[in-house]
């Protein structure tokens, strides 16, 4: 199985069995962030959500809610369906950012200095040893 | 939990390497308890979540990794950072088959902590409040582990204090604006109204983004190192010196900046270590 067949398929299996009841919307501590979620409210925003799982387009307020996500967690123990909402969440980012070679309808922060901030910061910190064999 | 003895893998991640002395500290500290856990980590042994736009890059660099770790033939994988952690179960396990069982380094200190006790002797007097964030510790609980790992430290106080930060660390709320304020002026708050003279950080990128809250008159330390402070384990916190020293690049000193090289310190590193405070 590749990685998008996993997101794919989980995508698929999550939406069908979430009924966009919105508890994970109330219970995120992130919606203060994410403009327009207050506003469209948590039934709606989590049926946004379940759209860009199945292949949609979302909503606004949806988009911003996914984009806010910062993985607290707290709308699996919210959901009444027990689903795995925050893994949901993660799915739903994936989708949004484009993973599966869609355009991106979120916006999409890469460290491009990532590698090599990392690398400079072991040659600071670690020994000539440490680094060849820790790296 | 089953905690499989004696090999291991200690995966610290990737921006672990901001803070070598917590890599050797950890490692110390599992051998200590009876785990031989080889480090691994940096760009080479990376979970993918970089690449999060790209499923097909993101796989690839997961299973290179993945790759890796199974080749040691060691029997556990040892996390440090809550989202390598989560990645290996969500998305690159699923994907990639292992031979390994996954565990975080919290559990692994706290199953094995009676070994710890007895080498815990020096005497560390601080009021600390846990930097909790409300994330992983669904999954690991790690807000309940680390205050029982710390409590052992003799004349170390752990006081409480319901407030949890959003996110699984302060990395993912630094990423959306006004978060990671907010987060840490409720934390200084909740410290004023416990009387916590230290800010205990679990994770790397919590560590990274508080160090600079020492302006505000408050201790903070990594929980690797107030036990290394205990037992007697040199463990200087070089990261929080140069994010709080005028100049970073003097408190780096020239031996340090030849080792990172001219160039990379001023393109990759310096203004990191000039960054103004969040608050």
């Amino acid at each position: 199985m590749t990685l998008v067949e996993h997101i794919r398929g989980e995508s698929a299996r999550l939406a069908s069995l979430c009924t966009a009841c919105g508890a994970c919307v109330s219970a995120c501590p992130m919606t203060p962030y994410a403009a327009g979620v207050a506003e469209a409210g948590p039934g709606a925003v989590a049926t946004g959500m379940r759209d860009v799982l199945r292949d949609g387009p979302g909503t606004p307020a949806a988009l911003a809610w996914i984009a806010a996500c910062t993985r607290s967690g707290v709308c699996s123990a919210a959901c009444p369906e027990q689903l795995d909402a925050a893994f949901m969440m993660r799915l739903a980012t994936w989708r949004a950012k484009g993973a599966l070679g869609e355009a991106p309808k979120i916006p999409v922060k890469e460290d491009t200095q990532y590698s090599p901030k990392v690398k400079a910061f072991a040659r600071l910190t670690l020994t000539e040893e440490e680094q060849a064999q820790w790296l | 939990m089953a905690v499989t003895p004696d090999s291991a893998v200690f995966w610290y991640g990737c921006n672990m390497t901001r803070h070598g002395e917590v890599i050797r500290t950890t490692t110390r500290l599992l051998e200590a308890v009876g785990m031989d856990a080889a480090p691994s980590g940096g760009p080479a042994h990376c979970c993918g979540s970089p690449k999060d736009a790209s499923a097909r890059i993101n796989e690839g660099m997961a299973k290179r990794t993945i790759e890796g770790f199974n080749a040691t033939g060691r029997e556990t994988l040892v996390t440090w950072c809550p989202s390598c952690h989560m990645n290996m179960q969500d998305s690159m396990a699923p994907v990639t088959p292992t031979n390994f069982e996954t565990v975080h380094v919290s559990e692994v200190l706290h199953a094995r902590r009676d070994k710890l006790r007895p080498l815990l002797k020096g005497r560390v007097e601080r009021r600390v409040l846990l930097h909790a964030h409300l994330g992983f510790n669904g999954r690991v609980p790690v807000n309940a582990m680390i205050p029982e790992i710390l409590l052992m430290i003799p004349g170390l106080e752990v006081v409480e204090h319901p407030y949890r930060a959003p996110g699984h660390m302060c990395s993912a709320i630094s990423a959306v604006p006004g978060a990671l304020a907010d987060a840490q002026r409720a934390t200084l708050a909740a410290m004023a109204e416990t009387g916590a003279d230290t800010l205990c950080t679990i994770f790397h990128s919590c560590h990274r983004e508080s160090v600079s809250l020492e302006r505000q008159g408050v201790g903070v330390a990594n929980w690797i190192h107030l036990l290394a402070e205990s037992l007697g384990w040199p463990a200087e916190d070089g990261y929080k010196a140069w994010r709080n020293a005028a100049d970073p690049r003097a408190a780096i000193g020239e031996a340090g900046i030849a080792a990172v090289g001219e160039l990379a310190y001023e393109r990759f590193l310096d203004a990191e270590l000039r960054k103004k405070p969040t608050i």
